[in-house]
């Protein structure tokens, strides 16, 4: 199946949340009695029954007045990702559509993926003792069908399709846009398959980080220190061998006035 | 029983090793099980990788108690270098790799066998921190625990290793020091061997323990 990602055009959103709800509806995630802090976001963050939350930021710009900041926050569905890396059942695993899978049914709650992501994504729910996040719909996808999420939108500003055609698109966009508009996703961790057009700068917007990448500590332990505990072991046991029948082992000596030296 | 043997260990420090041992050996094999997606079967016979999972966290507890009173036992023994017969022993490794005409004398512990209880005592204090820690990582910062991961497979990888340089140096490699993890009783010409120090000190303060002889001690 050809890669696809989902584009999301932060110069297109309204902030009408239709992708929040559509996400839930599909999913079938009950909602939780919120309490208003204050802003239009809500819930708060990610939650295990809220694979997506659209997050609202009001800027103050001297010249424009007040800025409406909207981010569709969601799984990045990375090429390299940290949270398949560390997942020791395989219950998190990559898609022939390269975005990022969950087989709950077989996630034994170690909950290192939650402690891997670069973006802080995956959530923990104590009472069912599983992870959860958005998996693109997989269910739907896979069958040729949109994300829930992209199939709401009334404006446009969520699309999905082939990567290639995509990533054109997005460049397109933000070089349409121009000023600070810039392509977020394909530069790191191999690319995501959410890809921002974001029409701000990007340390502008709360929780997304500038720079993300899988962790050194998670490269170190996965690529570095995991074969070298089979190395080492495999290497102690020839080097015994070896020893064995080469130097001999170090044998108690006969008699006193008989002196043999084992294997020597 | 064999006339002539000598009590190289007591029913406590045997208990206490095969505790360690075991529990050591167990949390390897379930951890192995949980580390290589191509292990995953071994998590099968066990009930499944999330039983695996909590197999592994409570045998690290009996670990961590086996860890603790093993190094209560040893450490004044195993856990001290004696310079300068230690440091000679070092240099001409033991007489393990290469013809030595006289190895240095050594007592109850030599210091290979100090440097691996040094390694089991400091990497198995990292491994029951560093799991403990795991257990629980969503009240820790992700940042720390994610370098505990390291930490808690650099543990492995020397803990797994020297482990295969115990079980040989214990078995095929040094005839004749089994026994003193199962019965306790060596050959006295395996103690003249491997502990020549020791039994001098043992003979000395009359403390030698010998099947089929009265204990001096008394």
């Amino acid at each position: 199946m050809t890669e696809k990602i989902k584009l999301f055009d932060t110069s297109k959103c309204t902030g009408c949340r239709s992708c929040q709800l559509a996400c839930k509806q599909w999913n079938q995630l009950a909602a939780k009695q919120t309490r208003n802090t204050g802003t239009y976001q809500n819930p708060p963050d990610l939650q295990p029954n809220t694979y997506l939350v659209m997050r609202f930021q009001e800027m103050d710009d001297p010249k424009a007045g007040v800025k409406w900041f909207f981010r569709h926050h969601a799984c990045m569905h990375c090429t390299d990702a940290a949270c398949v890396k560390v997942c020791p059942s395989g219950a998190l695993y990559y898609t022939d559509m390269k975005t990022v899978g969950l087989n709950r049914a077989i996630c034994i709650a170690c909950k290192e993926c939650v402690t891997a992501c670069p973006f802080d994504i995956p959530r923990y729910d104590d009472k069912t003792d599983k992870v959860y996040k958005c998996d693109m719909c997989e269910s739907r996808i896979g069958n040729n069908m949109e994300p829930a999420c992209a199939k709401a939108c009334p404006t446009g500003a969520l699309t999905w399709g082939d990567k290639d055609k995509l990533m054109k698109a997005a460049y397109k966009r933000a070089k349409d846009l121009g000023g600070d508009a810039k392509v977020y996703g394909d530069k790191f961790v191999d690319g995501t398959h959410l890809v921002y057009v974001l029409q701000e700068k990007t340390a502008l917007y709360s929780a997304l980080p500038t720079n993300p990448s899988v962790p050194l500590s998670i490269v170190l332990w996965k690529d570095v220190l995991k074969p070298l505990a089979l190395l080492a072991a495999g290497g102690v046991l020839a080097g015994s061998f070896l020893h064995y029948i080469i130097h001999g082992p170090k044998t108690p000596d006969e008699d006193g006035a008989n002196k043999m030296e084992g294997g020597e | 029983m064999k006339k002539g043997l000598i009590q190289a260990t007591d029913w406590y420090e045997r208990l206490v090793h095969w505790m360690l041992a075991l529990s050591c050996l167990f949390l390897c094999l379930t951890g192995l099980a949980m580390m290589f997606h191509s292990l995953n079967s071994i998590a099968n016979l066990m009930g499944g990788l999330t039983v695996t999972k909590y197999l592994h966290n409570f045998t690290g507890l009996l670990f961590a108690l086996a860890l603790l009173l093993a190094i209560k036992m040893w450490w004044q023994e195993a856990g001290v270098f004696s310079m300068p017969e230690d440091l000679e022993w070092m240099m001409v490794a033991g007489g393990y790799l290469w013809h030595v005409d006289k190895v240095p004398e050594v007592g109850k512990y030599n210091p290979g066998q100090k440097m691996f209880f040094l390694a089991v005592a400091i990497f198995g204090l990292v491994m029951v921190i560093t799991g403990l820690i795991m257990w629980f990582p969503l009240i820790f910062p992700a940042m720390l625990v994610r370098w505990l991961f390291v930490l808690h497979a650099l543990g492995f990888v020397v803990i797994f290793a020297f482990f295969f340089v115990h079980l040989y140096l214990g078995t095929i490699g040094s005839p004749g020091s089994a026994p003193a993890m199962f019965s306790g009783w060596v050959t006295r010409a395996w103690l003249k061997k491997q502990h020549p120090k020791w039994l001098k000190e043992m003979e000395e303060e009359g403390t030698l323990v010998v099947s089929g002889e009265e204990n001096k001690a008394h």
